[in-house]
């Protein structure tokens, strides 16, 4: 997918004439939705995956708490998209290589990009844990990550509206958007994205809370 | 004691699945516990093992009130209805990852696969493993940690005899020599028989009898129990086929023992009774006699069973106007059967 995309930001006629900068924020988003795509399948797995294939009883009647539990699970989808963050980085390279901000878009992919991911794959896993099946949880964390990223579907006219504004006020997957807009492409400052950091860790945070409080009784049957 | 829980509520899905459970488990103890498909068995241990929070009752293990489940299943071998493995592991590799959750291997994997017949099979993957041979590894899961409790759920399915045997003598071993209380829950009352103590029936989310099974043969070895209700009294109380023995007799129903060593099949005997004897059976009930009816008797969910029963004991020649249904059970007896329509309410209708 990785290629296809950056093949396409070199080769096609219009795309070709983005500057730099565009490129690398364009597959920098890119990066960050399909890994978050990538934690939702997971994490909708982690739970009534285990509970489809029977293996989820043995876990839960072992001596191990919620969290380590739940730990274990996001270790899978912190390793997953670590590994999809180190194959983006000759992409990023490739396309972004001799422009302007290329590193401060790796570090802000890593910055925001980690939490935001992270955070859909606890949300799968929190719907996983109390969900009859892996497709019911799949589906309605496919929803929710299709309802956050809908602001950018809408186009900036819509953006700038106040719904679209304050959407975005509460929207990681926007949050960590924006910050990737202002940085890479407007030079903007970290002091600048606080709040927008703030953001998509209260995001982490309350997902992860949402993920263990789930497995502590997980639908196991 | 290792399990003391008592009136245990629980209400799923706006479903109520445990009413009235109890069970009790000492160390050294077998406890088996029975009950029909649905009765509650398989969520009585969720609950044991903290995986349901009951909405009424009280659960203490180990003499402890269940604050820290994660602790106290630490202590706990479960053997679950589904062995529920990584079948690309192979089981020595899953032993031991399993184990991990306890800490480690208390003693090596090859002799905890040797200990439950899997000797030389430690290299397999699991999804090679034939059913017997994941149920004597599910057992080995269960005994990764020298656990203090044992919970086995349906643990010899899937076993050919000598197989079943083995786990049986294991299990004992395990209740003699280690002290180890173990809580078994199957359908096969063989298995019962051999290895448990004490046994705990439960059907509609009902403790229906908890009791030894010391107890239980002492009350039954007198004879198989049935309860007859005569149509008119008999003209001869005391003369009765051999091996029949009237025991009481009051507001119409007469009870009877049938001796052990009666080698007569029921429906010959109640013949008997009704031919040569002139008896006008109404309706028969069975109240005891081994495990068996003792555990159709306390549940109500095997009615085909009861029919049997009633079919059973159902005399072979019975007047055409006296055919009628057989009867659901009233609580406290096994089966019965009608010779005559219900015109009036009874205990049976």
């Amino acid at each position: 997918m990785l290629s296809a995309f950056a093949l396409l930001l070199i080769s096609n006629q219009e795309l070709s004439l983005l500057d730099n900068a565009q490129v690398v924020y364009m597959l920098a988003g890119t990066v960050t939705a399909a890994g978050a795509v990538i934690a939702v399948i997971l994490g909708a797995d982690a739970f009534a995956g285990e509970r489809e294939r029977g293996t989820l009883v043995p876990l839960l009647i072992a001596p191990i708490s919620s969290s380590a539990l739940v730990n274990g699970k996001a270790l899978g989808l912190v390793s997953a998209w670590g590994l999809m963050y180190l194959l983006s980085l000759p992409y990023l390279w490739a396309v972004g290589a001799g422009g302007q901000n290329l590193v401060q878009a790796i570090l802000y992919l890593a910055l925001f990009g980690t939490p935001v991911v992270l955070g859909f794959g606890y949300l799968a896993m929190a719907l996983s844990a109390r969900s009859g099946s892996v497709l019911t949880s799949l589906l309605t964390s496919l929803i929710v990550l299709l309802f956050t990223a809908s602001p950018l579907l809408l186009g900036p006219g819509l953006r700038n509206s106040t719904i679209g504004k304050a959407l975005d006020a509460v929207n990681p997957f926007s949050g960590a958007l924006n910050t990737y807009d202002a940085v890479i492409i407007d030079s903007d400052p970290f002091l600048a994205q606080l709040p927008r950091f703030a953001l998509v860790l209260t995001w982490l945070a309350v997902t992860f809370l949402a993920a263990r409080r789930s497995a502590r009784r997980p639908r196991f049957r | 004691m290792l399990v003391n829980a008592n009136h245990l509520k629980l209400t799923l899905d706006g479903r109520s699945i445990l009413q009235d459970v109890s069970v009790h488990i000492e160390r050294g103890e077998i406890y088996g516990l029975l009950g029909p498909n649905g009765a509650g068995k398989s969520t009585t241990i969720a609950v044991l093992l903290g995986l349901y929070e009951p909405d009424a009752g009280e659960v203490r293990l180990f003499d402890q009130a269940r604050g820290h489940p994660v602790e106290l299943r630490g202590r706990i071998g479960v053997m679950p209805e589904r062995a529920g493995f990584y079948e690309w592991m192979n089981a020595s590799d899953y032993l031991a990852w399993y184990a991990s959750f306890y800490g480690g291997l208390q003693q090596p994997v090859a002799d905890l696969l040797h200990l439950v017949g899997l000797g030389d099979a430690g290299g397999r993957p699991i999804g090679q493993f034939s059913r017997g041979m994941q149920q004597r590894l599910a057992l080995a899961r269960a005994l990764v940690d020298g656990p203090e409790l044992l919970i086995l759920d349906e643990p010899t399915n899937g076993l050919d005899p000598r197989g079943r045997r083995e786990i049986h003598d294991l299990l004992l071993r395990l209740a003699a020599e280690r002290n180890v209380g173990i809580l078994l829950c199957t359908h096969l009352l063989d298995d019962v028989e051999r290895l448990c103590s004490r046994i705990g029936i439960i059907d509609g989310g009902r403790t229906r009898l908890e009791a030894s099974l010391q107890e239980l043969a002492a009350v039954h070895s007198a004879g198989r129990r049935f309860r007859l209700r005569l149509e008119r009294p008999p003209a001869d109380p005391a003369s009765l086929p051999a091996g029949v023995t009237l025991t009481n007799e009051g507001q119409g129903w007469w009870q009877c023992v049938i001796a052990p060593d009666n080698s007569r099949p029921l429906p010959i005997l109640w013949e008997d009774l009704l031919v040569g004897h002139d008896w006008e059976i109404a309706e028969i009930h069975a109240t005891g006699g081994g495990l068996e009816a003792l555990y159709l008797q306390m549940t109500t969910g095997s009615e085909s069973e009861l029919k049997e029963e009633a079919v059973l004991a159902r005399p072979p020649r019975l007047p055409a106007k006296s055919e009628g249904p057989c009867c659901r059970t009233s609580a406290g007896s096994v089966g019965c059967w009608r010779s005559a329509p219900c015109s009036r309410p009874s205990p049976c209708c």
